[in-house]
This record gives structure tokens, C-alpha cells and sequence, in this order.
């Protein structure tokens, strides 16, 4: 967990580039917001496997996204469920209910469809949010962040061990 | 968690391959970890479906489901679940289903295209109401009244009780002392009536001095015709008086009469009141319970609870289950568990189907086949009913037994229909009550039973008739009411049950009713009449001894009116005698004998 946390922090402070870290943070908040065992959650972590994606960033995203989804989990029946008894929608599920690949994606389990939806909502605004935060953090924070009293603390024990192993 | 994945290699590589966006390595990562989860499923594959059968299941039982082992086969694709254990909700400590063994294999195609089909089903050993080692959890308690609870309290919920004499008494008011107070009254207002009627009425010399002075006047002599002229006139006043009086006697007479029509009537009710106050008495002193009505569902009600469960086995376990099945909003889902919504088209196949399934339900060692056809929850897209039929007969507990029905799901609810006829079942030491203070069982007897029941829109319409023969009942009881209902049912050789069946699907009620009912609640107030007989017998003679004190007191004058009345109508008679005599045609007759004498003798 540390060295995931290291190298989470590593990602953080080295080049990598704030895109990359965006997007892992997009694709592990849709992991994390959704049920597990779904196709589309391969199909992200396939994405975040072959495209340059930052993995730890990605880690960390799911499992804090994880732990938000279990708060949400009623809101994202709720949603789920109004999407599918939407009459207007009715033809559209019927349709896609027929085909096996659509069925196979569980569109129509109710958390799968709201917490699905709420992700993608979601996901543009994290996104540049993630962006923002990154590119501020390392132009105005990372130099007064290392100046911490609690960082130099920190820097001092096993974590930081870690951390600069990792550095190299 | 990095080493899980893999990811210590694949960010290594990443720092050498820095400029390309695709981290090729990635694609190997995600091919070993599809692979781990797919190992993983299929090593686990029996736990997953045992686990998911067990939610479901659960959910549309609305009470924990247990199955103890789950097989599959790949070809051909099959399910093997073994010793499935389904709670009853309402009875949390009961199974209300245990299947031992169920087997089917599935149509790949349809499984494909994410519907259920299963093509052959066969389950073994199934039990209706067997108790669990503990407690199932309860997801969705029911909200019936437990129809049972009553019928379970045996006779002791008859509270049989006789009430004292002194309580009756307080609640009713006496009709003998109320009959004599009235009398009294009447007596006495008639004898004043009388009296004064009396005094108006000509007396006895008055009479005579009438006859005396019509004596007279015919034996007169008249010498002329101014004399006849003169007694005319005197006979003339005397029939006026005699119309008076005549008047008076009337009067007296219609009197005397309505009197002793009116102190008759009062007499007649004065003797018979205390015979009116004894029967309700009697009537108050019986058996103070309503439960008198309903001996046979007492005696016999939680037996024929659990025969019903048997005969509604088809809509009391599959039909809850395919509703819920059918209606997923109507289930409120555990958090984080979700809705799986269906969106079939009206004319695509069902989502789930068993197309046959082979049912064979346990009854101790005799086994009962039941075939099903089409089970699903979608009859209107099949376009037929789920279909079951029984049939078994020269069994060890029965000579034959015949089930056939039907059952569909539309959208209004469950339409199905369902009819049996069971003969010769051999009933031994069936227990129909255990408590301490009554204990009854069947040591042997025949039951046939016969009977249908429909469902329309998820209501019960049906009715059974029970026929128990050659009956041998043993029944032992404390109480001594129930030492009344126990020599009633040792005498017992048959009894005939009406059943009848009514409610929603899913809480049934039983209502049975019997001769048995009528003959052991007339013997239980018998007995019951016996037991406060001294104190009746004292009270019926108090009763008896206040009319008779005022009849004997009041005997002598209402015969003392009667005789007035007849010497009324003796001086009526008198005087309409001297009212008819013909005094005139006889003074006349004088006067002609005379003037013949006169002229005659010259």
C-alpha cells in the first residue's frame, strides 16, 4: 500500500505528464464507481493497460472511487432505475434486450446503468479538474509541500525509503 | 497490489518505451489477468452459482435459501443442486420447501441470448413444512395474520365456562313474579269493575217482588173494562222496570264475562311463567363460548392445514415465487444489490422456461410423481399455462390419487385452477391435539377426499370435501368439557368435512365445518345443564311455589265470579221470562169471559 502510495506520489512529482494522470484518475473513478464484474470495467482496465496511462494513479482512483460507490450505491439505483422505466426509453432497452452483446454489458441491472451513467457525467469534469489540479500543484505546491514540517518528518522514516528508492 | 497486477515490469518497460502511447506490455498484463479471473470463475464456478442461486432465490422467497451442493457439467450443460432448503417466512424455523435433488440441463442457445431455458428438470425428494437445524434469516417478513394461531390453541381456546345461577339471575329479569304483580293488578281492577256492575243489578226479592206483583196482576180479578184498562197501564209500567233491570243484568254479565276472560288470561300466564323463566334460563346457563361452532376446525384444523399445503403446493411455493419473479420493482432490493430489469418483447420467448420438469414429492416411503410442463413466469409470451398433473395410485398410504391443473401469470395476477381426487388413505396415529388437558388422535381411519380450486386475479375460490371412514379415534381429556368432546369422538366411526377455501393466494384460508359440530356442541350443553341441575331444580321449585301461591289464593274468586255470572244469567232469564208473560192477551181474556158470563146470565 505504501509503495503504491509512493509511487502514486512519485507519478505526481516527476514528468509525467498531468494528462496521463487525468485520465487514470477518469478511468479508475469509472472502475471504481461501477460493479466489478461487468465487460466494460475489461474493457477499462485494458485501456489503462495498453494505453499510456498512469497505473498507480489509476490504482489509487479505484479504490477511493470504490469506497464513494458504496455511499452512492442507493442513488445510483435510484437513477438507474428511472433510466430503465423510462417510457420514452422503453423501445430503446427492448431493442438492445434482444441483442446478446448488449446483454452481456448488464445494461439492464439498475446500479450498473446509474453508477454508468453518473461516470460518464462525470468523467469530462474530472478530467480537467485532475488536469487543473495536477499543473497547480506541481507549478505552486510541490516546492512549499516539500517545505512541510510533516513532509520533512515524513521524508525521514521507511516511506520515504521507499519513495526514493523508487526515484531511484 | 502492484505486484498482483504485475505492474512492477510493466512501469520499468514503460521508462524504455517512453515516446509510444501504447505500452504493449499492458496487453500481456490484461491477457494474464483475464486469464487469473477465468481460472479463477471456473475453479470457483460451483461456489459462484451456489451463492448466486442462494441470493436470488432468496429474494424471491423473501427468506434465507440454503443449498447444500452445486455440480455442473459442460456438456451438456447442466445443474446438479443438492438438499435445497427454502424458509418459510412466516415461520422462520420452518422450511416450507426441501428439495433433495434437482437436476437439469440448459439450452446453450437460449442461455446465449441471456434467457434461462432449461430443457428437463428433475427434482427428488421433496418435503413441504420440515423444520431447519436453525433459524433462516428473514429478508421480507409477510404481513398475514397467522391464520393457524387460533386453530393451534386446541380446545382450550373454547374457554369453556357455565355461569352461576345468581349471574343469570343479575342479567335477566324474572317473567314469574312479574306475571304474578300483574295478575294482581288485573285482579284486583276486574273485582272492583265487577262489584260495581254488581250493585246496579236487580236483587233476588226485587225479582220475586216482581213475579209477585205479575202473579197478581194476571190473577186478578177485572170486572171492567176501565180496570183492564188500569192494569194494562200497571203492566205497562212494570215491563219498563223489568227492561231496566233487564239492562243492568246485561251489563253486569258482559262484564263479568270480559272479567273472567281477561283474570283467565292473566292465570294462564301466571302458570306458565315459571316454565318460560326455566327455559331461558337454560338458555343463559350454556356453554358461554363461540368456539362451539367451530369444534371441527379446532379438532382438525392444523391437519388440514398441513394437507392443504400439499394441495396448494402449486400456487402456495411457485406462484409467490413467479410473481415476484415477474414483477422485479415489487422487490425491494438489499442495498447495493440492484434490479435486474426485463425488457422481453411480447412475442420473443420467456426469460426463464422449464419446458418439463419432473417433480417426485416424498411422503414418508411412498414417493408421488408430479409433471410440470412450461414453468416460467412469462405465460403470455409463451402463449400457455404451466401445467401439473399427479398421479399414483395402490401406493402404501393411498388407493389412488389423481391431481391435475393449470396455472398462468397474466397482468392482473395468478388465473389457475386445479382439481384432485385422493381415495383410501390410510390415516394412522394421527395426532389431531397434544395439550395437557386434551389429547386426541386418529389411531386409524380411511380418508378419501375430493375436491377444485380456482384462482382468479391471485384470489382463492375453491372447496374439498374430507370423508373420514372406518374411524377409531383416541381422545383423553382432564376437563370435563372436554371429557365430553372426548367421548363424542371415541364414538366416532366417520365424519364428513366440508372444506372450503378462500383469501389471497398467498394466505389461504381453511374453514371447516361438520356434523361433528352440531352433535358434539348439543352433548356439550347437555353436560353443561347437567352440571347446574340442583341448582335449576331448586330454582324451578321456588318459581313453581310463588304461582302456585297466587293461583290458590285467587282460584276461589275468579270461580266465585264465574258464579256470578250464571246467577246473572239465571235472574235474566226470569225476567225475560216475566218480560215475555201475556199478561194483556190473559187480562183480555178475563174481560171476554166475564162480559160472556154478564150477557148469558143477563
Amino acid at each position: 500500500m505504501l509503495t503504491l502510495l509512493a509511487r502514486f506520489l512519485k507519478a505526481l512529482n516527476s514528468e509525467t505528464g498531468a494528462w496521463a494522470l487525468a485520465f487514470a484518475f477518469v478511468l479508475g473513478m469509472m472502475m471504481g464507481f461501477t460493479p466489478l464484474f461487468r465487460v466494460h470495467n475489461l474493457a477499462i482496465l485494458l485501456i489503462a493497460l495498453l494505453f499510456r496511462i498512469n497505473l498507480s494513479g489509476f490504482l489509487v482512483s479505484w479504490m477511493i472511487c470504490s469506497g464513494i460507490a458504496y455511499l452512492l450505491d442507493p442513488w445510483f439505483h435510484a437513477i438507474g432505475s428511472a433510466v430503465l422505466q423510462a417510457d420514452s426509453w422503453q423501445p430503446v432497452w427492448q431493442g438492445m434486450y434482444e441483442s446478446a452483446w448488449w446483454r452481456v454489458l448488464q445494461y439492464h441491472h439498475s446500479i450498473t446503468m446509474g453508477s454508468v451513467i453518473v461516470s460518464l457525467c462525470f468523467a469530462p469534469f474530472l478530467a480537467i479538474i485532475s488536469y487543473f489540479l495536477v499543473t497547480q500543484y506541481r507549478q505552486r505546491i510541490q516546492r512549499w509541500f516539500f517545505k512541510l514540517r510533516l513532509v520533512q518528518a515524513l521524508r525521514a522514516n521507511k516511506f520515504w525509503a521507499i519513495y526514493s528508492d523508487l526515484r531511484g | 497490489m502492484g505486484h498482483l497486477f504485475g505492474f512492477t515490469g510493466v512501469s520499468d518497460m514503460t521508462t524504455n518505451i517512453r515516446q509510444s502511447a501504447i505500452r504493449w506490455p499492458g496487453l500481456v498484463a490484461f491477457v494474464i489477468i483475464v486469464g487469473l479471473l477465468v481460472a479463477f470463475s471456473w475453479l470457483l464456478l460451483d461456489t459462484i452459482i451456489k451463492w448466486s442461486l442462494e441470493r436470488s432465490l432468496g429474494t424471491l422467497n423473501g427468506a434465507e435459501v440454503n443449498i447444500e451442493r452445486v455440480d455442473h457439467t459442460w456438456v451438456p450443460l447442466g445443474i446438479r443442486l443438492e438438499r435445497i432448503q427454502v424458509t418459510d417466512p412466516a415461520a422462520p424455523t420452518m422450511n416450507r420447501l426441501v428439495i433433495g435433488a434437482v437436476e437439469g440441463t440448459m439450452n446453450v442457445e437460449q442461455l446465449l441470448l441471456g434467457r434461462l431455458h432449461f430443457e428437463q428438470v428433475e427434482s427428488t425428494g421433496i418435503r413441504v413444512q420440515q423444520p431447519r437445524e436453525r433459524a433462516g434469516e428473514v429478508y421480507q417478513a409477510p404481513t398475514r395474520e397467522d391464520l393457524e394461531g387460533w386453530a393451534k390453541q386446541g380446545l382450550a381456546a373454547l374457554n369453556l365456562e357455565v355461569p352461576s345461577t345468581d349471574k343469570v339471575l343479575e342479567r335477566m329479569e324474572l317473567k314469574t313474579p312479574a306475571a304474578i304483580s300483574e295478575a294482581e293488578q288485573v285482579f284486583a281492577a276486574q273485582k272492583q269493575r265487577v262489584n260495581d256492575a254488581r250493585s246496579q243489578l236487580p236483587s233476588e226479592e226485587k225479582i220475586k217482588a216482581y213475579e209477585a206483583k205479575v202473579k197478581a196482576l194476571t190473577e186478578s180479578e177485572i170486572k171492567t173494562p176501565q180496570e183492564l184498562v188500569a192494569k194494562r197501564e200497571e203492566f205497562e209500567a212494570l215491563k219498563e222496570e223489568f227492561e231496566q233491570d233487564k239492562a243492568a243484568l246485561v251489563n253486569f254479565k258482559e262484564t263479568v264475562t270480559d272479567a273472567v276472560e281477561q283474570l283467565q288470561t292473566q292465570f294462564e300466564a301466571v302458570k306458565d311463567a315459571p316454565a318460560a323463566d326455566m327455559a331461558r334460563i337454560q338458555e343463559l346457563m350454556q356453554l358461554n363460548s363461540a368456539g362451539l361452532t367451530e369444534i371441527t376446525a379446532l379438532l382438525f384444523g392444523d391437519q388440514a392445514r398441513v394437507w392443504s399445503n400439499y394441495m396448494l403446493l402449486a400456487y402456495e411455493q411457485l406462484a409467490p415465487m413467479l410473481m415476484r419473479s415477474a414483477d422485479a420493482a415489487a422487490i425491494k432490493p438489499k442495498r447495493g444489490e440492484g434490479v435486474w430489469f426485463s425488457f422481453t418483447d411480447a412475442n420473443a420467448p420467456p426469460d426463464f422456461l422449464i419446458k418439463v420438469a419432473e417433480t417426485e414429492f416424498a411422503f414418508g416411503e411412498t414417493i408421488l410423481d408430479v409433471q410440470w410442463n412450461n414453468i416460467t413466469h412469462q405465460h403470455e409470451q409463451l402463449g400457455q399455462p404451466t401445467t401439473f398433473s399427479a398421479r399414483a395410485d395402490n401406493t402404501q398410504l393411498w388407493n389412488s390419487f389423481n391431481l391435475n391443473g393449470e396455472l398462468a401469470l397474466g397482468a392482473d395476477g395468478v388465473d389457475a385452477r386445479q382439481q384432485w381426487q385422493l381415495k383410501g388413505v390410510k390415516l394412522d396415529n394421527l395426532t389431531l391435539s397434544e395439550g395437557n388437558e386434551f389429547a386426541a388422535s386418529i389411531v386409524a381411519a380411511l380418508l378419501d377426499s375430493e375436491g377444485s380450486v380456482a384462482l382468479r386475479d391471485s384470489i382463492l375460490d375453491g372447496a374439498a370435501t374430507i370423508r373420514l371412514a372406518d374411524m377409531q379415534v383416541n381422545a383423553n381429556a382432564e376437563n370435563r368439557w372436554a371429557q365430553v368432546v372426548a367421548s363424542a369422538l371415541q364414538s366416532l366411526t366417520r365424519l364428513d368435512i366440508q372444506t372450503s377455501i378462500a383469501g389471497s393466494m398467498t394466505q389461504p384460508t381453511l374453514s371447516l365445518r361438520s356434523d361433528l359440530d352440531r352433535q358434539l356442541g348439543s352433548a356439550l350443553k347437555t353436560a353443561a345443564l347437567q352440571e347446574v341441575e340442583p341448582e335449576l331444580a331448586s330454582l324451578r321449585a321456588k318459581l313453581q311455589e310463588q304461582s302456585g301461591g297466587f293461583l290458590g289464593e285467587n282460584e276461589e274468586d275468579l270461580s266465585e265470579l264465574v258464579g256470578l255470572l250464571t246467577t246473572a244469567e239465571n235472574r235474566e232469564a226470569r225476567l225475560q221470562e216475566l218480560l215475555e208473560a201475556k199478561i194483556q192477551t190473559k187480562l183480555e181474556d178475563k174481560v171476554k169471559d166475564r162480559l160472556k158470563g154478564l150477557l148469558n146470565g143477563g
